[in-house]
C-alpha cells in the first residue's frame, strides 16, 4: 500500500465520518423523556375524570371528549366507553 | 482458387492481444482488491467507534456511515462491471465476429482461445464479485450487535426505582404503576378514582421497539442451528419459532394476544412454503 | 366490499385514517396534532398506531398493506386533516405540489435521495433540505406514481432503465465532487 493510497482511504473516511456523525438525521434526535403523569379534567365544567365513568364523555354533563367508539385494544377495551 | 481455402488461417496478433488484454483485467481487479482491503481494513474501527459512541437510539450516524463506505464497494463494482462490458464482453464479440466459421479447423481453434480468455477473465471477475461481497458483509457485521440485554435490563431496574413516585394530579394520592407501559395509558387513582394518564419515559418506549430484536438476540443459537441443517429442517425452525415469540412475549407481555396472530401467520406460511 | 375483518376499526379509528395520520406525521404533524384531528385521546392514538401494523403482520393476503399505501398517497384529500400543515418552511411549498404532479420530477428526486444514502447522507434529510419536501408528501408522491410508473417500466424498459441511469449519473457526480472524488477514482483499466 502506498503512503498516497492510505493517505486517500484515511482522508474519504475522515470526511464520512464527519458528515455521517454531525449531519441532522431526518425528524431531528429523539429526545430523552422521563416517565410522567398527567391528567385532563373536563374543559366544560371543571369536574374531574373518573375511570369507572368511562373514558369517551363527562360523567357529569356528558360533554364528549372523544367520538369514538372504543373498541377492545391493548390496555383499553369495549367497556371503557362512557 | 482452391489454395485460398487451404492456406492456414493464422492470427498472431489477436492472440497476443487476447493475452495482454487478460492480463491488464487481472492487474485492473488486483488493483480494486488491494483498494477495497485497505477501505475495509481503515473502515473496520472507524464504524466500531462511530457505533459505540452514537447516541441515537437508532445508531443513525453509525447507519449512514456503514452506507457510505458500501457506496464506495459499490462504486468499485460498478468500475468493474463497466470494464468488463466495455473491454471484455464487447471485444469477445467483435473478435470473434472476425474469426474463420466456427466449424473449419482454424475457426474452432481460434474460437477455443477466445472461449478460453472469456471463462479466465469472468472466473476472475466472480472471485473479485465474491471478494467484494465479503468485504460487504464484513462491514455490516463490524459494529456487532447493539446490546439489547443491557439496555433493557437497565430499564427494569429504572422502572422499580420510579413506579412508586407518581401521584394523583386530582387528589395527591400515591400511584404505584402496576407494570411497565410502553406507551402512554390511562390509570385510575386508587383513592379518588380519577383518570390519570401515564407517558412512558423515552427508555421505556424503545423497549417496545426493540422487543423483538432482544428476542431474536435471546434465541439466535436457535436460529442458527435451524439455518444451518442440511436439509433444513422444519422442526429446528418450529423450535426457535415458539422459543423467539416466547422471549418476545416475556419482554412484552401486553403484545402477547397480537404477537400470537403474528406467530399463527409465520407458521403456516413455513409450513405452506415447506410442503409445497 | 370486503370481508377482511382486520379491516375493522381500531377505537373508531379506521385504515383511512390511521393511512392519512401516519403521511401527515411524516410531513412534520406531531403526535398531539394527529391525535387531536382524529378526535382522540394520546392513549387512543398511541394503541391505533401499535395495532394497526399489528393488522398488517396478521393479514396474509396483504390487503390492509395495500390499502395503507392507496390512503396514505390520499392523505391531502383526508377531510379530518384539512388544511392541517406542520409548523415548518418545508410543507406545502412550491416543490411539494410539483412532486405530486411532476413524474419527471419525482423520479429524479427519487434516485437523487437513493444515491445520496450511498454516500453517507440522510437522504430524506438532503432531500428536506434541498428541496423543501418532507418525508411525508415524498412518499405520497411515490404512492401516487407507482402504478403509473409500472406501467412505463411495462411499455418501455429500456427507456425508463436508461432514464434512471441518466438521473444516477448525473447524481453520484454531484455528490462524488462534493466528497472530494471516490477512492477508487485513480484505478483504470
Amino acid at each position: 500500500m502506498t503512503d498516497d493510497n492510505k493517505k486517500r482511504t484515511a482522508s474519504f473516511l475522515e470526511k464520512l465520518r464527519q458528515k455521517a456523525t454531525t449531519q441532522q438525521h431526518y425528524g431531528g434526535g429523539v429526545p430523552e423523556e422521563e416517565a410522567k403523569m398527567d391528567i385532563r379534567d373536563c374543559p366544560n365544567c371543571g369536574a374531574g375524570r373518573a375511570y369507572h365513568k368511562g373514558l369517551t364523555s363527562c360523567a357529569y354533563c356528558g360533554f364528549a371528549f372523544m367520538n369514538i367508539t372504543l373498541t377492545d385494544g391493548i390496555h383499553i377495551r369495549k367497556e371503557n366507553n362512557s | 482458387m482452391f489454395d485460398f481455402f487451404k492456406k492456414k488461417y493464422s492470427n498472431p496478433e489477436l492472440l497476443a492481444e487476447l493475452q495482454s488484454r487478460q492480463q491488464r483485467w487481472f492487474v485492473f481487479l488486483d488493483r480494486l482488491e488491494a483498494r477495497m482491503e485497505e477501505l475495509t481494513d481503515a473502515g473496520i474501527p472507524e464504524l466500531q467507534q462511530v457505533f459505540k459512541e452514537d447516541t441515537d437510539p437508532y445508531k443513525r450516524s453509525h447507519y449512514h456511515m456503514l452506507l457510505g463506505l458500501m457506496g464506495q464497494f459499490n462504486n468499485m463494482r460498478d468500475k468493474a462491471n463497466e470494464v468488463k462490458e466495455e473491454n471484455i464482453i464487447s471485444f469477445i464479440y467483435s473478435a470473434e465476429a472476425a474469426l474463420p466459421p466456427v466449424t473449419s479447423p482454424a475457426g474452432s481453434e481460434y474460437y477455443r482461445y477466445v472461449h478460453d480468455f472469456r471463462m479466465a477473465c469472468l472466473d476472475r471477475y466472480h472471485l473479485f464479485d465474491d471478494r467484494l461481497n465479503e468485504a460487504l458483509e464484513a462491514l455490516r457485521h463490524a459494529a456487532g450487535e447493539q446490546d439489547l440485554e443491557s439496555a433493557y435490563q437497565q430499564e427494569l431496574a429504572a422502572f422499580e426505582k420510579i413506579k412508586d413516585q407518581f401521584t394523583c394530579k386530582q387528589c395527591g394520592g400515591n400511584i404505584t404503576i402496576p407494570k411497565m407501559f410502553f406507551i402512554d395509558t390511562y390509570i385510575p387513582c386508587p383513592f379518588c378514582q380519577s383518570q390519570n394518564t401515564f407517558s412512558p419515559s423515552t427508555a421505556a418506549r424503545m423497549v417496545l421497539h426493540n422487543a423483538r430484536e432482544l428476542a431474536e438476540q435471546r434465541t439466535a443459537e436457535l436460529r442458527r442451528a435451524y439455518e444451518s441443517s442440511r436439509p433444513q429442517d422444519p422442526v429446528l425452525y418450529k423450535k426457535y419459532l415458539r422459543a423467539m415469540f416466547d422471549e418476545w412475549n416475556r419482554i412484552v407481555p401486553d403484545m402477547a394476544g397480537e404477537n400470537e396472530k403474528f406467530y399463527q401467520r409465520l407458521l403456516e406460511e413455513y409450513t405452506f412454503n415447506h410442503y409445497k | 366490499m370486503s370481508e377482511n375483518p382486520l379491516l375493522a376499526p381500531i377505537h373508531g379509528i379506521t385504515l383511512e385514517d390511521y393511512s392519512a395520520a401516519c403521511a401527515k406525521i411524516g410531513s412534520g404533524l406531531s403526535e398531539d396534532d394527529v391525535a387531536k384531528a382524529l378526535g382522540v385521546e394520546l392513549p387512543v392514538w398511541q394503541e391505533a398506531n401499535l395495532l394497526w401494523p399489528e393488522r398488517m403482520k396478521q393479514d396474509a393476503s396483504f390487503e390492509i398493506v395495500t390499502l395503507f399505501g392507496q390512503y396514505f398517497g390520499q392523505a391531502d384529500q383526508h377531510p379530518k386533516f384539512n388544511g392541517l400543515k406542520a409548523d415548518t418552511s418545508a410543507a406545502g411549498n412550491e416543490n411539494t405540489v410539483r412532486i405530486k404532479s411532476d413524474k419527471d420530477f419525482y423520479q429524479e428526486l427519487e434516485v437523487a435521495r437513493n444515491v445520496a444514502y450511498e454516500y453517507g447522507l440522510d437522504g430524506a434529510q438532503w432531500v428536506a433540505d434541498k428541496y423543501g419536501i418532507t418525508l411525508g408528501d415524498f412518499q405520497i408522491a411515490a404512492s401516487l406514481w407507482n402504478e403509473q410508473i409500472h406501467q412505463d417500466i411495462q411499455a418501455d424498459f429500456q427507456g425508463y432503465t436508461s432514464r434512471q441511469d441518466g438521473y444516477k449519473t448525473k447524481y453520484q457526480q454531484l455528490f462524488t465532487d462534493a466528497q472530494g472524488g471516490n477512492v477508487a477514482d485513480d484505478i483504470q483499466f
